[in-house]
Order: structure tokens, then C-alpha cells, then sequence
């Protein structure tokens, strides 16, 4: 199973620029690990990937990509995926992970997650660009669940299967993102946990968790820009309990606070995790 | 090739302005876009208006990215450079798969155009290059430096550290302030500066007179110091006497402490 060789377990965060000296220059702290955008780092010289390296010797690292575009006709350069490759080896990471999503049309950078028509082609052909992302970079692969505004056209297959397709094809890891499911849940009206049980459990990975932004509108945006909220964190632990003992990660992209505050939150994510695991050992104790 | 549903995404995001609520315009859109026409009508059926959601995301990361690169530019052009921006996503749109280079891409897009928009102001160009060489120049790619130092000699050329631009402009867009809501505008003056990375990963900024430019110029593009410094003189028509020899000496030293001059660039093998 790709990924099974890492013993990391527990809740990372994502790393940003905003603390980045915070955290070189502070004491060790209590964090499973880091998570990076390696578009950040790779093909770049200075300070930061020097930070980055820095960090990696006191840290696991753990590489999540914005722009392999992997539903996306036309499949990402060589030199593109070369560059990750280094990037990845520079950073020690046990897999690299990236969404299931398009992000360019053709030559022009979209620099957002597009949703795929959720189709039994467009699956297979992403399954084929995670195979090959596979090869290149000699690492897994894991895949992400993203969070859609709308369908683009006819939805030929139900978005489990679409997921469960894609990584079951390409041999890959499920990055299951309960914020994701939970506001898709919201916006399109299912059960996120009756959605969670179709997907492939036995590939997820790595699990995220992030805060969103509710619109005048009522539609809910995936922004990383506030805390995560109960529901989700009810939802996260839910969904451990049905995992296992994982790494998962708290990502903050916008509105940053302090360091203390997410380290807070992590904490708070720590006891929903700790939560979890008990109640699924729970079962195994009695038997015994 | 990219795909109907691609294509259309794309010039949603990036293309001209649709009104959820015009029907004829959102039909032409997925038609221009090559879309099916049952994936078109299933779009139509299903409701436009949080497709429209991903031209707002897409154009906020981008605006997002540019004005963390060149605040001050966007500020003082204000309407007239919402208007460049929008027109850069639509006729050309971002290629690189890194979001720092979107500024340099929209900075080459606007060039011509700014020049001939009497709008503009002639400064404009001048301080937006400034502001985008210090993104440039802290992330570029750069092998390791020389880890003894070598002394130059007259018949090699100079090794630089990678990251480093030769910068020249007609206005003094560097003595600006950095306050954004300042309106200031910079005296017209031929300015020219070596930006270079340090060895502590900062950008640092070192005003050059005309000659000293003039030989820094021809170095970087690799020509042999005894040369370079001999070609800029006699374009600049300064008889090449000791004081030009002693200031020369002075600034290649200065540059190697200051950690952007590496050394005579040897011959490999």
C-alpha cells in the first residue's frame, strides 16, 4: 500500500511564512510535522528552501502540491516533475500529495483547484497522471478530495466512486479532507459521514482539516482563513475512529495568527484525536 | 490540447466579464468554449451562479500575489492598472506554474502598452521593475558560491553569485518611499543598480555611476575584466587612466565583500 513505510503518526501543521522564523529559531515543538507547498521552495534559490532544509533536519515534512493539475488534459511537464522529484528528496518527504482537480487550460495557470467533470474517463485519465507522477518523483502519490463549487456538466458517476476510481487505478494514497467533504456536504446537501464510508478507507493516508468562510449567499467557501469548526472536528474524529492512527494535518493559509493560537488549535485537534482512538481500541480492549 | 470544460473555466476566470443573470452571454460562453451540448445545458439547468464563484477565486489569488509584489505600483496606478491587469488575464494570462513569476509575466505584458498610454505615468514602468527585482532576486536559483577566494585577473571573466540584476532606470524610483499611500513622484534621473542577494539571503540594493554600470554590464555578460573595463570606457569616452584602474580595484572589491562577486570565472574541465 503506498505510504505504509512512514511511522508518523499525529497532528502537523502547515507551515507558513508568517512563523517560519518562530520556528527556527524556537524550541522543539510538539507537532507530529510540518507540511509544505513545495512550489514554494522548488526552482528557487535563498532564504527559504534554506529555512526549509533547516527545518527538515528537526522535522518529518510532509510535500503538498497546488499545481500538478492532475485531471487536466494535457499532463504537467517533465522538467516540472523533475524539479518536484529534487524537491522531494531535498525535503525527505514519505510521499508527495496534490488535488483531484484541473488547474490550467492548456498554457495558462489558473493558480486555483478546479473541479472535474466527475466521470468515469476523467478518472481514469487522472489515474493515469498520478501513475505517472508516481514514476517520476519515485515517491506515492496521494490524492485529495477538494471542495466544489459546481459541477462542470453532466455528472456521470457519484464523486466516491469518481475519488475511489482515481486512487484505487493509480495504485495510490487518499488525503481524505473532512473540511472538504463536510462544506461540499453542506453546499450540496448529503451526509457527509454516509459520503466518508463509500470512500476507500484502507487508502487514506493523511487526513486535513481546515477553517472556511460562510458568503452573504450562504454558499460556504474553502478559504483556510479561520479555526476549524466543531462539526468538522466532530466529523474528523468520526472518521478516525474508522481509520486508524494517522498523520493530520490543521492547514491555515489566510488571516495567519500567532503561532501560540494554532498551536492551540492543534492541541484542541490532539484531544479529538486522542478521543478517537481510544473509543476504537475500546472494542478490541473488552474482547481481550 | 486542453478541453471544451478547460477552456471554458479558463475564460471564465480569466476572460471578460459575465452576468450570471444574462442567459444569451452564459450560452455563448460554453458555446465559444467548444463545450458539449448536453454538459452546456446541464450547466445552464443546474444554475450559473457558483461557477461564477471561480472567476472571483482565481482573479483574488493572482491580484493577491501581484499587489504582495508591487504594492506601491498597483496603489499609485490605481483604476488605470486594474485595467492592465484585467486585460493581461484575458489576451495573454499566466503561464508559469509558480505563482511568484505572474508579476514578471504581467510586468513584460504591460511594457509596450505603458509606454504608448499616455495615462501612465513615464515612471511607472521604472518603479514597478524596481519593486518586482527584489521577489526576483531573493528566490533565484543559485548554485553554491566559490569556497576559496581567488584574486581576478585581467584576461578572465568574473564569476558573480547568480542572483544578481544589473537595474537601470530613467527615474530615481528607489529614493521613493516606501510608505504605500505616498504620491510622490520620482525625480527624473538615470539611475543605474546592482541588486544582488547576500550570502545572508537579503537583497541589497548599490547605486553605480555611469562608467562603473558600464563595465559591471559587460562582466556580467561575460566578458573578460581587462576587456570589459577597456569597452566601457571608451563607449563612455574616458581615457582609461589610474583612476579609473584604482576605482575598479575598489568596486570588484567592495562587490566580493559584500559576498556578490565570487571570483574569476575559471575554465571548466
Amino acid at each position: 500500500m503506498p505510504g505504509e513505510g512512514h511511522n508518523v503518526t499525529g497532528v502537523g501543521l502547515g507551515l507558513r511564512w508568517e512563523f517560519l522564523e518562530e520556528v527556527l529559531d524556537g524550541p522543539p515543538l510538539d507537532l507530529a510535522f510540518w507540511e509544505v507547498c513545495p512550489e514554494n521552495s522548488m526552482h528557487r534559490g535563498g532564504y527559504y528552501p534554506h529555512a526549509l532544509a533547516r527545518i527538515a533536519e528537526r522535522y518529518p515534512v510532509f510535500t503538498h502540491g497546488l499545481t500538478l493539475s492532475i485531471g487536466a488534459s494535457d499532463p504537467a511537464p517533465l522538467d516540472y516533475l523533475t524539479e518536484l522529484r529534487d524537491e522531494t528528496r531535498r525535503l525527505k518527504t514519505p510521499w508527495h500529495s496534490d488535488h483531484l482537480c484541473f488547474g490550467n487550460a492548456g498554457p495558462r495557470m489558473l493558480h486555483e483547484l478546479l473541479p472535474l467533470k466527475q466521470s468515469t474517463a476523467n478518472a481514469r485519465r487522472a489515474a493515469e497522471r498520478v501513475r505517472r507522477a508516481q514514476d517520476v518523483l519515485g515517491l506515492p502519490m496521494l490524492v485529495e478530495n477538494i471542495t466544489w463549487y459546481a459541477h462542470p456538466g453532466r455528472r456521470e458517476i457519484p464523486e466516491a466512486e469518481f475519488i475511489a476510481e482515481v486512487v484505487e487505478r493509480a495504485d495510490a494514497g487518499l488525503l481524505l479532507d473532512v473540511n472538504n467533504v463536510w462544506v461540499n456536504a453542506q453546499n450540496h446537501g448529503f451526509d457527509p459521514q454516509a459520503f466518508i464510508l463509500e470512500l476507500p478507507l484502507e487508502r487514506v493516508r493523511q487526513i486535513h482539516v481546515a477553517g472556511h468562510t460562510r458568503t452573504a449567499s450562504g454558499l460556504i467557501l474553502d478559504t483556510h482563513g479561520a479555526a476549524v469548526v466543531d462539526p468538522v472536528i466532530d466529523l474528523l474524529e468520526w472518521t478516525l475512529e474508522r481509520t486508524g492512527p494517522m498523520p493530520v494535518l490543521l492547514e491555515r493559509d489566510h488571516d495567519v495568527p500567532e503561532l501560540a493560537e494554532l498551536l492551540a488549535e492543534v492541541h484542541r485537534l490532539r484531544a479529538a484525536y486522542d478521543r478517537a482512538l481510544t473509543r476504537r481500541e475500546a472494542p478490541l480492549a473488552r474482547s481481550a | 490540447m486542453p478541453e471544451a470544460l478547460e477552456i471554458a473555466f479558463a475564460e471564465l476566470a480569466l476572460g471578460p466579464e459575465l452576468s450570471p443573470d444574462d442567459p444569451v452571454a452564459v450560452r455563448a460562453w460554453l458555446d465559444q468554449s467548444g463545450v458539449d451540448r448536453e454538459d452546456a445545458q446541464a450547466i445552464v439547468d443546474a444554475g450559473v451562479d457558483r461557477l461564477f464563484v471561480y472567476r472571483t477565486l482565481v482573479r483574488t489569488t493572482l491580484r493577491e500575489a501581484v499587489e504582495c509584489s508591487i504594492p506601491r505600483t498597483a496603489r499609485r496606478l490605481g483604476a488605470v492598472f486594474d485595467e492592465y491587469f484585467a486585460r493581461y488575464l484575458r489576451e495573454v494570462g499566466p503561464r508559469s506554474r509558480f505563482l511568484r513569476d505572474v508579476t514578471t509575466e504581467l510586468l513584460d505584458f504591460c511594457a509596450p502598452l505603458w509606454a504608448a498610454d499616455r495615462r501612465v505615468p513615464p515612471w511607472a514602468m521604472d518603479l514597478a521593475r524596481h519593486e518586482a527585482v527584489q521577489v526576483v532576486v531573493a528566490s533565484e536559483l543559485a548554485g553554491p558560491g566559490n569556497a576559496k577566494r581567488q584574486p581576478l585577473e585581467l584576461e578572465l571573466p568574473v564569476r558573480f553569485v547568480e542572483a544578481v540584476r544589473l537595474m537601470r532606470y530613467d527615474h530615481a524610483v528607489h529614493r521613493l518611499s516606501d510608505a504605500l499611500e505616498d504620491r510622490t513622484p520620482p525625480v527624473t534621473e538615470p539611475t543605474r543598480l546592482l541588486v544582488y542577494r547576500s550570502p545572508e539571503h537579503d537583497v541589497r540594493y548599490l547605486e553605480l555611476t555611469p562608467l562603473a554600470a558600464a563595465i559591471l554590464e559587460r562582466l556580467l555578460a561575460g566578458a573578460p575584466l581587462g576587456a570589459a573595463v577597456v569597452e566601457a570606457c571608451q563607449a563612455a569616452g574616458t581615457p582609461l587612466g589610474e583612476s579609473v584602474r584604482s576605482g575598479t580595484a575598489t568596486l570588484l572589491a567592495d562587490l566580493a565583500e559584500r559576498g556578490a562577486l565570487l571570483g574569476p570565472k575559471l575554465q571548466e574541465g
